[in-house]
């Protein structure tokens, strides 16, 4: 027995050791991002306020840059209404903007409380919840109009927003004016180039070009801006390029932003999981 | 009694630095300096090891809470804390260390305390960058991660605990 006792106070440290970091694997391992977003919207029921307090102070300090872009952008839309006015069914159009804005989209601003660029896994954190009408799967973009990520996780005040700089992100775009798409992912090296991936061949992107994303994306509205192609590579069997995308947004100096909900997406959902669509899945 | 008060305060200085200063430094994708380690590297020189660990559990667990990494920072924490004691005698001499004291530039002299330090925060950082990536594609690239955010995690450090033992040297 006594031999016993000085045997585990011998090795009871280097059990406990291995022990927690056993579990601490297991957990880690068995984490998705979707963990992890739920980790930081628990903790910010803590850390939240102090967040925005400190967000709150360093907004002021943006406030000027954020005129000149609002300034730019009210310059932008002013030519383009005197535009609409001189056509001749500019009523019409308005109508048809209204009803389009009311029935498919819808739109909410709101302020970033924080951001990293410098993880493999980004996440961004904002100042609306559902109590404000966030829903997941609602895409954000910058107040410029570029893609920015989409809500993952909402609790009543906070809203976390899977970034595009995040291993994790997946999202469709294309060049515009070519209909050849291809899928928008990280490498988790440069924040302000993504790759635009197994881009056919046909579509011959050139430097410069500027890439939107598609519409059968389920977060993003179509032409939504997301850069300028940087550099073209074309792959090993020569069947498709990896574009590496300039983003137009300014990830690491993001303030505000804007989010939008697809109305729609939910019909479209329910009717991709209806049992006629099902009868033609194979059964695993 | 008293010391742990004065850890519980170092404790709550670096949580909050890390949380609030340095995780939103956004200034470069090679910055990311995980300065909490502080908390686990200034512990007395004659601290137990199970204490170690246990700092190192609390630690690493607060640091994933906030951070939402699902464990990534205890898994790191954790070795760098079982291995501390060797690490210690690795750099400064065996009798000195029974004395105890905080681990500093007066108490152990510059040369073995920064060998210490820098050893200490590169097997952590190094250990943190390479399961955060999770693969060996751009090693150059996490290399210069490790060795820049390392750079400034051994400045904090060694800045915090001169001011921590300039205040407390005589009574802790």
């Amino acid at each position: 027995m006594h031999k016993l006792i000085e045997f585990l106070q011998r090795v009871y440290l280097p059990v406990l050791f291995v022990v927690i970091e056993l579990v601490a694997i297991n957990y880690y391992a068995a984490s998705t991002c979707y963990t992890e977003a739920r980790m930081i919207s628990q903790s910010n029921d803590f850390i939240g306020g102090v967040h925005g307090l400190f967000a709150g102070v360093r907004h002021y300090f943006s406030l000027g840059r954020e005129n000149e872009m609002l300034l730019e952008r009210m310059a932008e839309l002013e030519k383009k209404l005197a535009m609409y006015q001189d056509e001749a069914d500019v009523a019409r159009f308005e109508e048809y903007v209204a009803e389009y804005g009311e029935h498919k989209f819808r739109t909410l601003s709101a302020s970033v409380i924080a951001n990293t660029i410098n993880r493999a896994e980004n996440f961004i954190t904002l100042n609306r919840g559902t109590a404000d009408g966030v829903e997941t799967d609602m895409a954000v973009l910058s107040p410029d109009g570029s893609m920015v990520g989409y809500v993952i996780d909402s609790s009543e005040h906070y809203a976390i927003v899977m970034s595009v700089l995040n291993t994790s992100f997946r999202a469709s775009g294309k060049l515009v004016g070519v209909d050849y798409f291809g899928s928008l992912c990280w490498d988790g090296r440069d924040p302000h180039v993504i790759l635009l991936d197994e881009l056919s061949k046909y579509a011959e992107p050139q430097v410069g070009d500027e890439v939107v994303t598609t519409s059968f994306s389920q977060y993003f509205p179509q032409d939504v801006k997301v850069g300028t192609v940087e550099s073209v590579e074309l792959n090993e069997t020569h069947t498709a390029y990896t574009v590496r995308v300039k983003l137009s947004a300014e990830m690491s100096r993001l303030t505000n932003v804007l989010l939008i909900g697809n109305n729609d997406w939910e019909l479209i959902r329910k009717m991709q999981q209806s049992p006629k669509v099902k009868q033609h899945i194979r059964q695993k | 009694m008293h010391r742990s008060i004065t850890y519980l305060l170092l404790y709550l200085f670096t949580v909050l630095f890390q949380v609030f200063l340095f995780d939103n430094l956004s200034v470069s994708m090679y910055l990311n300096p995980l300065i909490y380690i502080a908390f686990v590297a200034l512990l007395p020189l004659d601290e137990s090891p199970l204490m170690t660990l246990v700092a190192a559990l609390l630690m690493g667990v607060t640091m994933d809470f906030a951070m939402g990494t699902a464990g990534l920072n205890l898994i790191v924490t954790l070795p760098v804390a079982y291995f501390r004691s060797t690490l210690l005698s690795l750099t400064y001499r065996q009798e000195d260390l029974r004395e105890g004291g905080i681990p500093s530039v007066e108490r152990m002299g510059m040369a073995p305390f920064l060998k210490y330090i820098i050893f200490f925060v590169l097997l952590h950082h190094t250990l943190f960058f390479l399961l955060e990536t999770l693969s060996l594609s751009h090693l150059l690239h996490t290399v210069a991660r490790i060795l820049l955010s390392s750079a400034v995690s051994v400045l904090f450090i060694t800045i915090t605990s001169r001011f921590f033992t300039s205040k407390l040297d005589s009574r802790v």
